[in-house]
């Protein structure tokens, strides 16, 4: 089936926005063809012939063609590396630039909602409130797509600090008591003391664990219960967060941590996610000398854990 | 008691505004610049106890302000809070280097917290 797919060459064209010839399926069968003029060449020019002049100009021929062939491809690569860097100049400069209004939006709000508020009707300090929450949802979006064009570009820079994961988690779990609550998720975490500390990026780190938190959440439908466990075992900190939710259908499970991955069933239950959360929370772990990684069973839960060497 | 005085250097009018009147009403005297030379000269004349200072501003970029603020003596150690969208860790890195008291990205602050380390740095 794949065979197949990688010769529907018009297809593939379009998803890359190239040319036939272009693409890589249409080089592919160039190669092959070469490779198999040449055998049978080969073959018959040493059946007929034995003078090497002829070899040695077949011979060439075939070396020019191949030569052509390997420079469009290399051509080719060239310029997908340079898409790709336009790509995310584009998104950094683009978020960047969007910034500056949010911020501009987020304090104006702030100002009614608490310098201004006199004379204020209850609707509209509420309408007020909801676009509050929408820049804020914006900026995290905006947020997001920067450090993916980070990742991508390798440029993402995490500071090497003495980090509590006990304590990211408390306060995690504290900052997400208002969204658990209007869901009717139970959240249960007993802090570990004394647990040592590993060495990342704080900030960073509370996003990843803010991201599986927020997810775990998001994701639970009703009477959810929300496990989050830590400990130390080995040289590593073991984070791990269960919850009873939709879990993620077991054909795309290989595809969670992938950038801008949705399931079908959690875009069901939850519209306004992005995908890009996990992928920058596997990207910040890896980065960081970790690794995570899940179980899930479809409508019974996840389990999300990562590990963290300790210092 | 005399009230704080604040130098907000910005370029965009709107947080001018919002923050300058947040500001005013927690009882700072405000001054606006709208850009870095200006921003500049008038830390350097009107003497404020506080300057917020953005990056990418016409004329003289926040670096740079930041920078000449340091190296005169009758500025050198007023506090420079700079409040910028950019925030990769290149940045603020910089920005420490050059003499910045403190670095705050914008669109994760609300102008509450803005305050709050306002206050915390002029205790200092």
């Amino acid at each position: 089936m794949k065979i197949v797919n990688d010769l529907n060459l018009k297809k593939q064209a379009e998803e890359l926005g190239i040319s036939v010839w272009q693409t890589p399926g249409f080089l592919f069968l160039i190669l092959g063809a070469v490779a198999i003029t040449v055998m049978s060449a080969t073959f018959y020019l040493s059946q007929n012939y034995d003078s090497p002049e002829i070899l040695v100009l077949s011979e060439s021929a075939v070396s020019i063609v191949i030569l052509i062939v390997g420079n469009s491809v290399i051509g080719i690569f060239e310029q997908m590396a340079k898409v790709n860097k336009l790509k995310s100049e584009f998104v950094s400069v683009a978020s960047h630039q969007l910034r500056t209004p949010l911020s501009a939006i987020r304090w104006e709000t702030e100002l009614l909602l608490s310098k201004l508020k006199k004379g204020l009707s209850d609707k509209q300090v509420k309408n007020i409130e909801s676009i509050s929450l929408l820049s804020a949802r914006m900026t995290r979006l905006v947020n997001d797509l920067l450090d993916v064009t980070r990742i991508d570009q390798k440029r993402l820079l995490l500071k090497k600090e003495p980090v509590n994961i006990s304590i990211l988690a408390e306060e995690a779990i504290a900052e997400a008591t208002s969204l658990a609550k209007s869901r009717n998720v139970e959240i249960a975490f007993t802090p570990k003391k004394n647990l040592p500390k590993v060495i990342g990026d704080r900030e960073k780190i509370k996003m990843v664990i803010e991201n599986l938190v927020g997810n775990s959440i998001k994701y639970t439908t009703n009477r959810g219960k929300i496990e989050i466990k830590v400990c130390k075992k080995d040289n590593y900190i073991f984070f791990s967060i269960k919850d009873n939710g939709v879990g993620i259908p077991e054909e795309q499970q290989n595809r969670v941590f992938d950038k801008f991955f949705r399931s079908d069933n959690c875009v069901k239950y939850q519209t306004d996610g992005t995908g890009l959360g996990l992928y920058i929370a596997k990207s910040i772990v890896d980065q960081s000398g970790g690794e995570m990684w899940f179980n899930s069973v479809e409508n019974l839960g996840s389990i999300f854990n990562f590990k963290l060497p300790v210092k | 008691m005399e009230k704080k005085r604040i130098l907000i250097v910005e370029d965009e009018t709107s947080l001018h505004e919002s923050l300058g009147e947040f500001l005013s009403a927690e009882g700072f005297e405000v001054l606006n610049a709208y850009d870095g030379e200006v921003g500049l000269s008038m830390a350097r004349e009107k003497m404020p106890d506080l300057v917020l200072l953005d990056i990418i501003l016409p004329k003289k970029d926040g670096y740079e302000v930041l920078a000449e603020i340091r190296k005169s003596e009758k500025t050198k150690n007023m506090p420079v809070i700079l409040l910028t969208n950019l925030e990769s860790a290149e940045d603020v890195q910089k920005a420490f280097e050059k003499g910045a008291t403190t670095y705050l990205v914008k669109s994760d602050y609300k102008m509450e917290d803005v305050v709050r380390k306002i206050k915390e740095t002029l205790k200092k």
